[in-house]
């Protein structure tokens, strides 16, 4: 809850910091997007500084997905070893599934080109570790897209409402990965074409305001409003 | 040009009608290309560079990759428009001293352990050369990582200082660096107080040398805070998020 800390701050609430801006006097709650040094914490990123839970933090504008325990992402199967599969995850991102069972491996059935949705174990000096408990889904069609990472959070909106636009009114099936991949399965080229639209606007405009009421406009335009069963 | 018969007039102005602690007009802007993933465009008098910034991505070749952290890899190089003397095509050994000295200096400040196995590559192309094109260079290369989102300790300001006819001055411009006595680039990570590169041609005493660092460290201050300025005026139009 803002105003409630007893640390002190130089910084206003949704203020626009650089980095190596000093934030906070008190190095012991150092949050995402910023570093401690000396007993104060600064920014590290150019974005919004705030306090979450009692740390600072900076919301960057631009960040690059940084893979995090437990997180759902969308990969293509780029190798196919002995011991298991790479999965390239955009950029420098490579995920590693193992299987130390090479039988097991021939019977998952994945090749390389594959589009998978899985999720991450871990990510540390060993590389990014897929989580092979939970279920390595095989995504068997649609179209693949990329949007910026960052984005994403504005793709799903507050409590999935953006995203449940985009499917309640185009009819389509939405994976999102939090790595910045989509894949858009619908009914028709032109609700899929018009899920499309739908995302790139986002993308490019995540940062005005207004944009929901842009993208109901938008889709309604492009589908005649037609809504499908709610999904 | 041949050299002047006086670098500083009688009423100290120098070959610009600069005083000695005076810069050069200084121009930024942030966020000036669309294909990088940070860029930025920089001026001080007559020298004009452009900083663009990829990253993390992956490393090329790959077995450079590091497993611990990203390599972050710089070109500076200038056009060969950017001088009037001929200037031979691909990297001269300046070009690859300077590369190797503004990649030095960023990777003081660059967050590098946050990106694994990636690269974070810098390229630094001066446009028009007119003096003080590396502290131009990464004073613009800055600003780019900062736009790229690559988490850093703090930005990077430098500027050069110079003697010339026996005096010390500011912000030197290629006539100055060309006839004058001594030469030093100064970049430094303010908030700290650290310098991140420091050369010298030339012969300077050491008073001189504690003299013109001060010098330098007054114009570094200026350029960090017109740093900051384009920084935020370049997202001031974002508005928080509604998620």
């Amino acid at each position: 809850m803002r105003g409630e800390l007893e640390m002190p701050v130089y910084f206003t609430e949704h203020e626009i910091v650089v980095p190596g801006q000093l934030l906070s006097d008190n190095g012991k709650r150092s949050g995402e997007g910023t570093y401690a040094h000396g007993g104060k914490i600064y920014a590290a990123r150019i974005g919004f500084a705030s306090i979450r839970d009692n740390k600072v933090v900076v919301t960057p504008f631009k960040a690059a997905y940084k893979p995090a325990p437990g997180d759902w992402v969308i990969g293509i199967v780029s190798d196919v070893k002995p011991n298991g599969f790479e999965i390239d995850l955009g950029r420098h991102l490579k995920g590693t599934i193992r299987i130390p069972d090479r039988e097991e491996v021939i019977s998952t059935g994945l090749n390389v080109g594959d589009v998978v949705y899985v999720r991450i174990k871990e990510s540390g000096l060993s590389g990014v570790v897929i989580d092979k408990r939970s279920r390595i889904r095989r995504i068997e069609s649609g179209i693949l897209i990329q949007i910026h990472p960052a984005k994403i959070p504005r793709l799903i909106g507050r409590r999935g409402s953006m995203i449940n636009l985009i499917k309640r009114l185009t009819g389509c099936e939405i994976i999102v990965g939090k790595n910045g991949f989509l894949v858009i399965n619908g009914p028709s080229p032109e609700a899929e074409f018009a899920a499309v639209k739908a995302v790139k606007m986002i993308e490019e405009e995540a940062h005005t305001s207004g944009l929901t009421e842009r993208v109901e406009k938008l889709l309604r335009e492009l589908v005649g409003g037609a809504e499908a069963p709610s999904s | 040009m041949s050299r002047p018969e006086r670098l500083i007039d009688e009423n100290g102005r120098r070959v610009d009608g600069r005083r000695p602690d005076e810069l050069r007009p200084i121009r930024m802007e942030v966020g000036v290309l669309d294909k990088s993933d940070g860029s930025a465009y920089v001026e001080f008098g007559g020298t004009k560079v452009i900083a663009a910034v990829f990253g993390p991505r992956e490393a090329h070749p790959r077995h450079l990759a590091l497993p611990d952290r990203a390599i972050l890899n710089c070109r500076y190089h200038m056009t060969s428009f950017s001088v009037e003397e001929r200037k031979p095509l691909g990297m001269t050994r300046r070009e690859i001293e300077l590369s190797k000295v503004i990649r030095e200096a960023l990777e003081t400040v660059a967050f590098l352990e946050e990106f694994p196995r990636a690269a974070i590559d810098v390229y630094v192309e001066v446009v028009q050369a007119d003096g003080g094109t590396r502290t131009a260079g990464l004073t613009a290369a800055s600003l780019a990582l900062a736009d790229a989102g690559i988490p850093m300790a703090d930005l990077i300001a430098a500027v050069a200082v110079g003697k010339v006819d026996g005096q010390l001055v500011l912000d030197l411009c290629d006539l100055e660096d060309k006839y004058g006595e001594a030469d030093m680039p100064v970049a430094m990570a303010p908030r700290f107080n650290s310098i991140v590169m420091l050369q010298l041609n030339g012969r300077m005493t050491v008073e001189e040398f504690k003299r013109g660092l001060a010098l330098a460290k007054k114009g570094i201050d200026e350029i960090y805070r017109l740093q900051r300025e384009a920084l935020k005026k370049k997202f001031s139009e974002i508005s928080p998020e509604e998620v």
